[in-house]
This record gives structure tokens, C-alpha cells and sequence, in this order.
């Protein structure tokens, strides 16, 4: 895990007893909207196979019961048991939910950013916990890419200025200060 | 009437519980926010930010934690909630060395 200090930018902070709200730039907006809907299009290429069994696809059980290949699929879609047999046997019957789930809070995400007005976002509680799932996941996803296992801060930090992944970092530290700061104003509401 | 002492207490809660040695554990990564796992924490679970915290550190400087315990089935809910979170969750048997 990560401690997030904020700096003296805004973020999101609490209108009231439901509201969080921020306020964002036409380029903050557009980086958010196309990182969210890479989530979204990389979700999708994972669909059910389940062509000809009608009652499979109403019960949401998928023909899914290895783990994805590709790496950030998987950190999105973990195992549930260590043992493999039991994690195919979990996964046939709920990848499909899961992915239903992080599939909807992302487009919940877009659409808002979509339709704000000024750049301008207004959440209440359950369209918060739909962008602390959104953000997570984009964060998880690019920190498969950073190898923020392997790699500590600091090396991230020394990256070089021409080093693609410089740039990626900048945005995978920006969206851990946007979601820490929605949390700081959602657990202001739970005191 | 008969003296019984904590343990003993536990050993016959345990008997009667049949179903219910299952446990949920969070490992720890470097991606997920210290606050986010305490936040998801106590929205799934509804502990309290005290309890929250603490099974937070303990993730963080252990590694990992026991966050929920009982049936199998309940266990596997949980999970299923913490993946929707994106925190890295599995469940096991609770005698089972983690």
C-alpha cells in the first residue's frame, strides 16, 4: 500500500451531508474520460463465451474458469483461492458479475464526466464508491504497466525525462491524490 | 457450577459452529491507497475507523490479514465484494497456515 500526502491542489471536497464535488480543467477531463474508457474497451474483451446456453447467460455463469492472460485482466479479475481448482470453480460462476460491477462503475464515471457542465462533477455517495472503483481500477491497471511491484517511488521518480513512462507515472500519482482526496470527503461524512 | 476458562469457551464455540471456519484475508500491495483499504473496510464490513485502521496496518506491515470470518459461502461474498474494489482478497479454510 501507499500513504498519499495531498499537496495544495483541491481535489474533491463535501458539499453538505451528499454531495462531492470537484472541479476540473478540459485536458484533466479528457485525460479521466479516455483512461476510464481503456477500462472499459480492455473489460470488454473479455466476454462470455456461453453461445448457445441460454440459462447460463441469465444466472451470469461464464465459460471462463482460467485466470486472464493478460496481466492487468488479471490483477482486475483476481483469484479467489490459491487453489487452482477452486479458483476456476469460483471464477465460472462470478468473473461475470465482477466484471459487470467494475464495467458500471466506469461507464458511471464517463457518463458524468460526459455530461458535467464547466468541468464542474457533483457525486453523491453511491456515484463516489462508483468512482473509488473506477479510479482503482485505472490505477491498478497502470501500475501493472509501471511494474510498481518490482520498482519503488523513488526509482519511478528518477525516470527519465524522454522515458514514456515517466509521463504515465505523473498520471498514476495524480489519480492516487484525486482519489485520496474523495476519500478524505467521504470519511468526513462518516464521523 | 463448573469453572470454564476462554479457551476452553472457544474450543466449544468452535464445535458447534461447524460451518464456520472460513476466513477472508487482504494481502498487501503496493498500489492500493493505505486510506482507500481503510475506507473499503469499513463500507463492506461497517467496522469501525479504529478497527478499520488496525486491520489495515496489519496488512501493511504484515503483509496480510484475517478481515472476515464464518461459512464458506459467506466468505466467498466477501471476497467477491473486495475484488469489486479492486483489493486483492482470497478465502481459505481458518486452520489452514495462511
Amino acid at each position: 500500500m501507499t500513504d498519499h500526502n495531498s499537496d495544495e491542489q483541491h481535489g474533491f471536497h463535501r458539499h453538505g451531508d451528499n454531495a462531492f464535488v470537484a472541479e476540473f480543467s478540459e485536458s484533466e477531463r479528457e485525460v479521466l474520460i479516455n483512461l476510464v474508457e481503456q477500462i472499459i474497451e480492455l473489460l470488454g474483451e473479455r466476454t462470455d463465451n456461453h453461445v448457445d446456453d441460454p440459462l447460463a447467460t441469465m444466472v451470469g455463469i461464464t465459460t471462463h474458469d482460467s485466470p486472464p492472460e493478460d496481466e492487468v485482466l488479471l490483477r482486475l479479475l483476481p483469484n479467489a483461492y490459491a487453489d487452482q481448482v477452486d479458483a476456476a470453480e469460483f471464477r465460472r460462476y462470478t468473473e461475470s458479475t465482477l466484471r459487470g460491477k467494475k464495467y458500471s462503475n466506469s461507464i458511471s464515471m464517463r457518463v458524468t464526466l460526459k455530461s458535467s457542465v464547466d468541468g464542474i462533477i457533483e457525486l453523491d455517495h453511491d456515484g463516489a464508491n462508483d468512482w473509488l472503483g473506477a479510479i482503482n481500477d485505472v490505477r491498478l491497471a497502470l501500475g501493472v504497466r509501471l511494474k510498481v511491484e518490482q520498482t519503488s517511488h523513488e526509482e519511478l521518480e528518477l525516470l527519465a525525462p524522454d522515458d514514456p513512462m515517466r509521463g504515465v507515472y505523473a498520471v498514476y500519482s495524480w489519480l492516487g491524490w484525486l482519489q485520496e482526496s474523495l476519500i478524505v470527503a467521504l470519511m468526513d461524512e462518516a464521523i | 457450577m463448573v469453572k470454564v476458562d476462554e479457551k476452553i469457551e472457544e474450543a466449544i464455540k468452535e464445535i458447534f459452529s461447524g460451518d464456520k471456519p472460513w476466513v477472508t484475508i487482504v494481502w498487501d500491495d503496493p498500489v492500493n491507497l493505505m486510506t482507500y483499504v481503510t475506507y473499503v473496510l469499513m463500507e463492506l464490513f461497517g467496522y469501525s475507523r479504529e478497527k478499520a485502521h488496525e486491520l489495515m496496518m496489519k496488512v501493511h506491515t504484515e503483509g496480510k490479514a484475517v478481515v472476515s470470518t464464518g461459512s464458506r459461502e459467506e466468505m466467498e461474498h466477501d471476497v467477491a465484494r473486495l475484488h469489486e474494489y479492486g483489493l486483492w482478497a482470497t478465502l481459505q479454510r481458518g486452520d489452514q497456515a495462511i
